[in-house]
This record gives C-alpha cells, sequence and structure tokens, in this order.
C-alpha cells in the first residue's frame, strides 16, 4: 500500500523538490568545503613530505610556512651553512605566492638551483631538461595533467611574463612551477637573495643537534625542522576549523528553515485532512510522526541528490581548475546527519502546530 | 438491549468575542447497541455539534457522555482520541477520504490509526474483504477518490468508518452531496450495516426519506430534543 507519507511526496513532486534541493544546498556546502579544504591540505602535505632536507633556514621575521612572498636572505647563508658540522646540502630557495590562474585559489612558483634541489629531494625529469634560461620553468606530473602542459608549452607567471615550459619532473614536492633561482632573483629583481635555504644534512636523526649548531653560528636567525612545519592548512589557518563548523551550523539552518517552510505550507494546505486524522483517532504523537516521517523522507532525497551534486561539482571544478576535493567519511556523515536532523527539526513545529489544531475547525477548512 | 451510550443533560456554550452563543441547552439521550437513530431538525438547531460532542470532537461544556461504558466527558484530551479511534467511526457530508490515497490506502490508514496500540497494523483483511463486498467496492478499490462518483466516496467512507468495528457510527448528513439515485445506494448500505452487523448508526439528516429507514428518529430545534421519538423494534 502506498503510505501517507509517499503519497503526498507524490502528490505535490515541485514542493517535495524544492524542500528537497534546500537539504541538498545544505550537503553541498558541507561537502564542498570541506572536501575542498581537505583536498588542499593533503595535498600541500604530500608536497611538502617530498621534501627531503630537515631543515629550513630563514630570517627571523621571514616566514617558514607554506606561503610567502619575501626574499630577503641572503644566499650567502647557504655557503655559511655548508661550513657548520653536519650539513651536507644547503640550497637557497624563493617562493612566491600569487592568485591561481583561473581566479580561485592560488598558485605557488619556486626558484630554486634545479640540479641541486633534485639531487637533495631524488626528483628527476621524465621529460626534457632542467631550467637553464630566464624565461624557463618546470612543472610537476599532476600541473602537467589538469593543465594539459607538456614540453614546449608557455604559461603566463607573475602577471604577464610568458614562461616556457623545458621539463616535467616527479615526484610532487613544493610548488608545482619551479624556475632557476637567477631566474626567480630576476623576476623579482631580488638580486643575490632568497626566502629561505633548505639545509640536508649528513644524519637526519641529528637534526636537533645540528639546529642548535647552526644556531650558535648564525645567530639571531630563525631555523625550523622541516618535521615541525605545519603543513595541515587547518592548522597554518586558525580560522579554517572556526569557519568550517560555521559553515556546517548554516547549512543546517538552511535544510530545517527549507523543510520547515515547505511543512508549515504542507499543514496549511492539508488543514483539512489532519481534520480527518483526527476524527479517526489518530493521536498527536502519530500526526507529528507522519508529518516528521515526510519531512525525513524529503530529508533523504536531498542527502542523496546533495551528495551526486557535490560529487559532480567537485569533479568538474577538479578538471578545471586542478583544485584537488578529497571527500572524509567523516564530513559525509556530518552533512548527512544535518540534512536528515536539519530536515526533521524544522517539520517538528509545523507537525505539532498540526497535531494541536482543532478537530471540528480544521474539518470544516476550506 | 444494552445502552451503548449514554448523554446527560449536555450544553455546549461557544464563546464568538465577548458574547457567549449557546447551541445545546440540556440535551439527554440514551442509544442501544444496534440502533439506527435519525437526528432531524434545522439548519443551528445544535445537530452537529451534538454529534461532535458524541464523537469526542469537542466537549461540552456542562454534562455528561458515557460511550460503551467509558465516560468521555472526564476523559483526556489524550483518552478521548483514544475512545474515538476504538469505538466511533465518523462519516462525513463532504466524503472526506485523503484524495492522495486510494480507496483501499484510504482504509487501510483507518486500520493503521485502529491497531496503533493493539500492534494490529495489518488490520483484518478477512473483515475488510467482507466489507468491501457489502458496500460493493471490490473493484474500486485501487482508484483514488477524484476517480470515483459521489456514491463510491461515500461508500468508500462508510467502509472506511465500519472497517475497525467501531461501537458507533456517527454520519453527519451522509447523503447530503448525493444525487437521489445515490443517496438511496447509500442509505441502503447503511441499513444494510444496521442489519448484518447489528452496528450502531446516530445520522443527521435533513432528508426525510433517510430517516424514516431509521428505526428512532429525534427532532432537535434550538439546541434542545422537542421530540424524542419512539423506537420501532425491527
Amino acid at each position: 500500500m502506498e503510505s501517507l507519507v509517499t503519497a503526498n511526496v507524490r502528490q505535490r513532486p515541485v514542493r517535495a523538490l524544492v524542500s528537497a534541493a534546500g537539504v541538498a544546498l545544505g550537503v553541498c556546502l558541507v561537502m564542498l568545503f570541506t572536501g575542498l579544504a581537505r583536498g588542499l591540505s593533503n595535498d600541500l602535505e604530500r608536497r611538502s613530505q617530498n621534501l627531503k632536507a630537515e631543515i629550513v633556514f630563514t630570517r627571523d621575521a621571514g616566514s617558514t610556512q607554506l606561503m610567502s612572498n619575501a626574499a630577503n636572505l641572503s644566499v650567502k647563508y647557504a655557503e655559511e651553512l655548508l661550513k657548520v658540522d653536519g650539513v651536507a646540502m644547503a640550497v637557497p630557495d624563493i617562493r612566491y605566492v600569487s592568485q591561481g590562474g583561473k581566479g580561485f585559489g592560488f598558485e605557488q612558483v619556486e626558484g630554486v638551483d634545479w640540479n641541486q634541489f633534485a639531487a637533495m629531494n631524488g626528483m628527476s625529469l621524465v621529460a626534457g631538461r632542467g631550467p637553464q634560461g630566464l624565461d624557463e620553468v618546470v612543472i610537476d606530473e599532476a600541473k602537467s595533467r589538469n593543465n594539459n602542459l607538456s614540453v614546449g608549452s608557455e604559461l603566463k607567471l607573475f602577471g604577464n611574463q610568458t614562461y616556457k615550459v623545458v621539463g616535467i619532473y616527479t615526484p610532487e614536492a613544493g610548488p608545482r612551477v619551479k624556475m632557476s633561482l637567477a631566474a626567480m632573483q630576476d623576476a623579482l629583481q631580488a638580486p643575490n637573495k632568497c626566502t629561505w635555504v633548505y639545509v640536508k644534512l649528513r644524519d637526519p636523526a641529528r637534526a636537533v643537534e645540528v639546529a642548535r649548531r647552526i644556531d650558535e653560528a648564525l645567530p639571531g636567525n630563525k631555523i625550523q625542522l622541516t618535521r615541525d612545519i605545519i603543513t595541515n592548512i587547518e592548522k597554518s589557518i586558525p580560522y579554517l576549523g572556526v569557519f568550517l563548523r560555521t559553515l556546517v551550523g548554516l547549512s543546517a539552518l538552511v535544510s530545517g528553515l527549507v523543510v520547515m517552510l515547505a511543512m508549515y505550507t504542507t499543514i496549511t494546505e492539508r488543514t483539512r485532512e489532519i481534520g480527518i486524522l483526527k476524527a479517526l483517532g489518530a493521536s498527536r504523537g502519530f500526526i507529528v510522526g507522519e508529518i516528521v516521517k515526510e519531512a525525513v523522507f524529503i530529508s533523504v532525497i536531498g542527502v542523496v541528490a546533495g551528495f551526486a551534486v557535490s560529487f559532480l561539482a567537485g569533479y568538474l571544478i577538479q578538471h578545471a581548475y586542478a583544485l584537488p576535493f578529497e571527500y572524509s567519511w567523516l564530513w559525509g556523515l556530518t552533512a548527512a546527519l544535518i540534512g536528515l536532523f536539519g530536515g526533521a527539526l524544522g517539520a517538528l513545529y509545523p507537525a505539532v502546530r498540526a497535531a494541536n489544531l482543532d478537530a471540528v475547525s480544521a474539518l470544516a477548512y476550506e | 438491549m444494552r445502552t451503548i451510550l449514554q448523554a446527560e443533560n449536555l450544553t455546549k456554550v461557544y464563546r464568538v468575542g465577548s458574547v457567549d452563543v449557546p447551541a445545546l441547552r440540556g440535551v439527554s439521550l440514551d442509544v442501544e447497541e444496534g440502533e439506527y437513530l435519525a437526528i432531524m431538525g434545522p439548519s443551528g438547531c445544535g445537530k452537529s455539534t451534538m454529534l461532535h460532542l458524541l464523537g469526542g470532537l469537542l466537549t461540552p461544556t456542562t454534562g455528561r457522555i458515557l460511550i460503551d461504558g467509558e465516560d468521555l466527558t472526564a476523559a483526556t484530551d489524550a483518552k478521548r482520541t483514544d475512545i474515538r479511534r476504538r469505538k466511533i467511526g465518523f462519516v462525513f457530508q463532504r466524503f472526506n477520504l485523503f484524495p492522495t490515497l486510494t480507496a483501499e490506502g484510504n482504509l487501510k490508514l483507518a486500520e493503521g490509526i485502529h491497531g496503533g496500540s493493539d500492534g494490529k497494523k495489518g488490520g483484518d483483511p478477512e473483515r475488510r474483504r467482507e466489507v468491501l463486498r457489502l458496500l460493493q467496492l471490490e473493484d474500486k478499490m485501487h482508484h483514488k477518490p477524484l476517480e470515483l462518483s459521489g456514491g463510491e466516496q461515500q461508500r468508500v467512507a462508510l467502509a472506511r468508518a465500519v472497517v475497525n468495528r467501531p461501537a458507533i457510527i456517527l454520519a453527519d448528513e451522509p447523503t447530503g452531496n448525493l444525487d437521489t439515485e445515490n443517496s438511496a445506494i447509500v442509505l441502503n448500505m447503511f441499513q444494510e450495516m444496521n442489519y448484518r452487523f447489528n452496528q450502531t448508526i446516530i445520522m443527521i439528516t435533513h432528508n426525510p426519506e433517510a430517516a424514516a429507514m431509521c428505526r428512532r428518529i429525534i427532532q432537535m430545534r434550538d439546541g434542545q430534543i422537542v421530540a424524542p421519538g419512539p423506537r420501532v423494534q425491527i
């Protein structure tokens, strides 16, 4: 037998779909934002983990976060660092962060001596050669794939400057686009400067001891172990967690309000039917239950649609803008619960109102 | 014969703004099990108010109603709903079927509500079949109300009212929206229910022919019973 719930939903398909769309919107907001935050965080973490230097040396005021535009450290520090006992390699690096090519997110470019950097991190070229000229860059395989770039392709950096892709490297480590240190210094008009120096040790297990020695030899600078560098975007942006939680709350509110509005309208439309239920002897609990069941049924449709739209939108955005999306079961469960509980709670007030209607007035309702 | 319904000195006063409007002015009524009773009277005489009081949809201002031994007036709202669920079946002038459900769906909904606390959600299929056969609705069960004629809709409403074997059926002008032919069919069905199942029926009607089929007719005027007719033994 068709239940009252499904019969009512079928009777007003547009209203049901609009309500479900409201729930789906909440689910989409949670899934897309958390998926993007997680994707970016994990992407950065993966790329950071491929950097094999144990220590990052920079100016005290400089940043060892993953995003920095400062190039205020003299490259001569690299030579000084090599004199410290235990240091195997010291590679100066400039990192430049700009807005993403298609207006979304951000893009990082790194200026580094390719041969030294590749040797330090165990990287190799899968196509082409390392950057030499001032207008040459190498890119990683993901960048090549996502942006459909190959050796010989051109890309715009620093606004309007054209650079030629001369090589494709693997594995991904740090920024996806790398040029020579000289090219970056030239572009930023910062001769003989760098953002920091990557320090590779002879014995990685003695990182703390060597760091202390560097601090003694070159005091007044910032020495940080790469393992301590915050690579988790949620932690490196302190209010991201608050933002995500606020977003989740707003999503629940949106779902709840849309369902409440829809169910409130439904109750008004079906006043007489509620009167009939009362005449048949339906208890308040039965009436509340039927309305909440209908809201939950609509919410389930909304949650399923929300997941489908989220995955589709994530896939399309990832392909169009190369923004990584990574969904987690926990956030998926949160989104589903928000959709279901938001819908059920939203229906509660109209349901209780319906259960309290006067039966005779309801039966006389036109 | 056992008294199945007892109403003692019922009054009902509606408050309209700051004015008290008396609808019932001391009505007493005894109805025996298996009785088929018609209540007649001009519009506004308090017939519907009385029916709603007897069905527990309204509470009297004063007086007492006993249904099958249970005091409706002393009961809480939840208890009154429970008594209504177990003891009363309603048939309305406007049929009041659920338009989104089929005829069968309407019956099953009533069974579901009735079985709510008894754990008999599926209802009694045997009883349902018997009622459907009697009301000649077997081939209409998968139709929605809008696909049925007025007479058929009222037969479904009657089937819904009797399917749970209520102690009393309260019918509020059940032929008021029907043409002569369908009125006759529905009234015959009421009579059949009364004969076959010894079903107690209290029916409000303006139609003298409908009233003539009942075993007793009472006349109301100005919130009072003015002519408590004699019972006819059949």
